[in-house]
């Protein structure tokens, strides 16, 4: 390393035992750069990376006394839930906090599955700085937990401005993150996106229906919100994060670290037989997509990054309109843990991907029977940088149902 | 059928920023291998890479040299190919947003015409790393060196404006000075700082359609430039004239065979917006103040000494082709001295000592002030041209005054009367045949006695003085 290259993070935490998170336990996935720990995200590409430095979030909690568990197993490259099995300590009580990398949903899908609160927050809110992922533009740290206070609790300590996150959007970078929710000023008007419930079935249907009285019980009055542009968002979610896992994915070529395959005759043969063997058949087929959609089909990209701007102004338009949309959190008719193809995978995503499409919050709420596998569960969504009042909506529904049961 | 070819240039620039484009490590592609590195520049994964701010504003100043208009937002792009040079599978060049569009140098063509060559616009990039080939083992290896790996570079793209190798040849000779003018980069094609690829199509002339172009890279000199594009007219006129078609390929300039010679095809990946770098908003106070530090540029300097120190063109070519020469004639000729003697001591004798040093004056210790003083010294004829020529590489290596100087090394020319008078006598009586022999109406003998009476005085002779005592004493016997 140059000697003018800088370490961007501390190593010891200063008193760790006095910090706001002293003793919670963190699982995280291995998608996370702890110096000299292993970090494979999941892909064989990265067998033997070992991180130089912290990642900014990981030293954020270790400041404030987190403890970290050994990295969990995670999907390839944190893109869909096959394999993850980071949320499972967290739903057995052994942790009090998961960070699960979500692209498409991943954090509130598998918080869903497990009856626990999912969050995913603003795009920048939480420093990306030192996380592996597969497109940047989308991937988010999540953060799921028993309850949504313990959620906030680590947002106080891991959110804000981040110098060394350099792609931190502005907003991000200027507005300082504050956990404290305004008393005098609580989400009260929520839109529910109609195109939302068509592939809902009637058990489903039915569920979605009760949490949404759930809702209107804690004060917060519901709307319907005509979304004619909702079916966009599969598609343009899938072509941009084709192309962008294409290009992210390029950096795994086995000339500097991880794997490399041992026979090659010449670097061209080196990088097709490295490449052919360091991703799995789900992560080829997003490389394919992509690089058809780079090399072949361009003009379809274009016309999804134009489609995202539509998109980003449609959801921004009624989120003036009301505090938060709300949609469900999965269809029960998937199953994102056991999805392995693209198509599976969008399926069982459907729901929670615009969230990651426009970078707004969404926080997902586990319905009162809380391993129900009929219940589609309660996503809200909130206006961007709204993260803090989204979570505090989950405070306040979570204690109003403690008491009335 | 005559032709007429059109050419269009792609010039590399490395920005001499201190650091690399997107990290802190050091821009000096030359030291031991893989020194200058660290996890950006490595693209280990989940790095963060930051826009160089030094970087960025060099960028933008050469823009403005160029006469180009800074956009007010532009965008990195990633060139996607795979190469083991490219830590990351794609190149961060700026594609569909650049830094700067529509600018322009002027040149003054084969004719002597003043020609106006459009640039279409400017863009920043990263270089590459490099790669070393060791075929000497029993299994060849290919080795990386990642210290140029994000290295800031611009691009500037031409209009394919140009008509000619002189068009060619002046357009990067302008380009260079005006971007070496802003001290953004050094700009040496033999260092490769400043790398030029041609595209050259040829039409009937006085057509104005655009013919297949081919694209003519590895030329490292100015004067390999325009051989390189004057082959390649010849080669695709020859083409033309035997009805083969010209495709559109590459080809690289061998200098020792002069000639080009087709190279394999290369991937032309696709470019993608980048989400990971922060897009680039310019906005008009930034650039102002960035303008204020734009230089004046050769053309208007040569214009201003024609005009206010009446150099001819040629010497005022001369004194503006490096903007630390002209600010040194400039500052000396502001001491009351003869401007065109100060050019011709720069041009004559100054830079030929520099050349041989290869430094350039600010490597030196010379000034304005001291330069003007050894000068003011040879105007009043307290030492000769002679002298002078000896005294000026002391001046580049000390700080003393020139005044010392000479007194130290006994330079002060021989003025005096008696001094130079007995000087002649004593040469005139050492060398009676040739005395005789000039008296006898051999009036070359006279540069001979000359060259002794000053050998005999050490080089110090006024040779005005001694000229006209040695012409009296002659004459008068
Ligand atoms: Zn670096």
């Amino acid at each position: 390393m140059s000697q003018t290259h800088t370490q961007h993070t501390p190593a010891v935490p200063d008193n760790p035992a006095a910090g706001p998170l002293a003793g919670k336990r963190v699982a995280h996935q291995p998608n996370w750069s702890v110096r000299g720990h292993l970090c494979s995200a999941g892909c064989r590409a990265l067998e033997g990376y070992r991180a130089l430095e912290d990642a900014t979030l990981i030293a954020r909690l270790q400041t404030a006394g987190a403890v970290l568990a050994n990295p969990a197993a995670m999907a390839e490259l944190g893109f869909g839930l096959h394999g993850d099995t980071t949320v499972q300590p967290v739903a057995q009580g052994a942790a009090d906090l998961a960070l699960v990398n979500d692209t498409l949903g991943e954090a509130r899908v598998a918080a869903a599955a497990h009856g626990m609160f999912g969050f995913k927050p603003s795009y920048g809110r939480v420093s990306r700085c030192g996380m592996i992922d597969l497109v940047p533009s989308m991937a988010c740290p999540g953060f799921i937990a028993a309850g949504p206070q313990a959620i906030l609790d680590a947002l106080a300590a891991v959110a804000g401005p981040d110098p060394a996150d350099v792609a931190m959007p502005d907003d991000c970078r200027e507005i300082p993150f504050d956990a404290r929710p305004s008393d005098t000023d609580p989400l009260q008007n929520a839109g529910v996106i109609i195109q939302s419930l068509a592939s809902l079935d009637g058990t489903a249907r039915r569920a979605f229906e009760a949490a949404l009285a759930r809702l209107a019980a804690a004060g917060v009055a519901v709307q319907e919100i005509d979304l004619p542009d909702y079916p966009l968002f599969r598609d343009t979610h899938q072509v941009i994060a084709a192309v962008e896992a294409s290009s992210s994915a390029g950096k795994f070529d086995g000339v500097r670290y991880g794997y490399r395959a041992p026979t090659a005759k010449h670097w061209n043969e080196m990088y097709l037989e490295t490449r052919k063997s360091a991703f799995g058949p789900l992560l080829k087929a997003l490389l394919f997509q992509g690089a058809y959609l780079q090399f072949d089909n361009y003009a379809a990209f274009e016309q999804a990054a134009r489609l995202r701007r539509r998109l980003v102004d449609a959801l921004a338009g009624h989120l003036k309109k009301v505090d938060l949309l709300v949609m469900p959190t999965r269809n029960p008719a998937t199953d994102a843990a056991t999805a392995t193809t693209i198509a599976a995978i969008y399926d069982a995503f459907a729901y929670t991907l615009p969230a990651n499409l426009a970078g707004l919050p969404a926080l997902h709420l586990p319905g009162p029977q809380t391993t129900d596998a009929q219940d589609p569960g309660l996503q809200l969504i909130g206006r961007r940088l709204d993260d803090t009042r989204l979570l505090a909506l989950g405070v306040r529904m979570a204690d109003f149902e403690k008491e009335g049961r | 059928m005559a032709y007429e070819a059109v050419i269009g240039l792609e010039i590399h620039v490395q920005l001499n920023a201190a650091t690399k484009l997107f990290c802190d490590c050091p821009n000096r592609p030359g030291d031991d291998p893989n020194r200058n590195i660290c996890p950006v520049c490595l693209w280990l994964p989940g790095v963060a890479p930051q826009l160089s701010r030094t970087a960025l504003e060099k960028g933008v100043l050469a823009c403005l040299a160029l006469n180009c208009t800074i956009q007010p937002e532009s965008a990195f792009d990633q060139k996607v190919y795979y190469y083991p040079d490219l830590p990351k599978g794609y190149q961060l060049s700026q594609h569909h947003q650049p830094l700067a569009r529509d600018g322009w140098v002027e040149i003054i063509d084969a004719d002597n015409q003043l020609k106006r060559l459009r640039i279409h616009h400017i863009h920043l990039e990263e270089d590459v790393a490099k790669l070393v080939h060791e075929t000497d083992g029993r299994t060849p290896i290919s080795l990386v060196d990642f210290n140029r790996a994000g290295t800031p570079l611009i691009e500037i793209v031409s209009e394919p404006d140009m008509r000619s190798p002189h068009d060619a040849m002046a357009y990067v000779k302008t380009l260079r000075a005006q971007l070496r003018y802003t001290g953004c980069a050094e700009c040496s094609l033999e260092q490769g700082t400043l790398r030029v690829d041609a595209n050259i199509s040829v039409r009937p002339r006085g057509s104005d359609q655009l013919n297949t172009k081919v694209e003519v890279k590895n030329m490292n000199s100015i004067r390999n430039v325009g051989d390189a594009i004057a082959y390649e007219i010849e080669r695709q006129s020859a083409c033309m004239e035997k009805g083969t078609p010209i495709t559109l390929h590459t080809r690289l300039w061998d200098p020792d065979k002069r000639m080009t010679v087709p190279m394999r095809a290369k991937f032309e990946g696709p470019c993608i917006p980048d989400p990971s770098v922060a897009r680039i908003v310019i906005d008009a106070p930034w650039l102002a103040e960035i303008k204020q530090r734009l230089p004046e540029m050769p053309a208007q300097k040569i214009a201003r000494f024609i005009k206010d120190f009446g150099l001819t063109p040629d010497e005022a070519a001369a004194m503006t082709a490096e903007r630390e020469w002209a600010t040194l004639f400039e500052a000396t000729s502001d001491h009351g001295l003869p401007p065109r003697k100060v050019a011709n001591w720069i041009s004559t004798r100054l830079i030929p000592v520099l050349r041989e040093r290869r430094q350039s004056l600010q490597e030196t210790r010379l000034s304005a002030d001291r330069f003007a003083a050894l000068l003011d010294l040879l105007e009043q004829g307290t030492i000769n041209a002679q002298a002078a020529k000896e005294v000026l590489p002391q001046l580049l290596d000390s700080d003393d005054p020139p005044e010392t100087i000479v007194a130290r090394g006994g330079f002060a020319q021989v003025s005096a009367g008696d001094e130079l008078e007995a000087l002649v006598d004593r040469v005139i009586a050492q060398h009676p045949a040739d005395v005789q022999d000039f008296r006898n109406g051999n009036p070359k003998v006279l540069g001979f006695l000359m060259g002794q009476a000053m050998k005999a005085s050490g080089g110090k002779a006024n040779p005005k003085r001694l000229k006209e005592l040695l012409g009296t004493k002659l004459g008068a016997a």
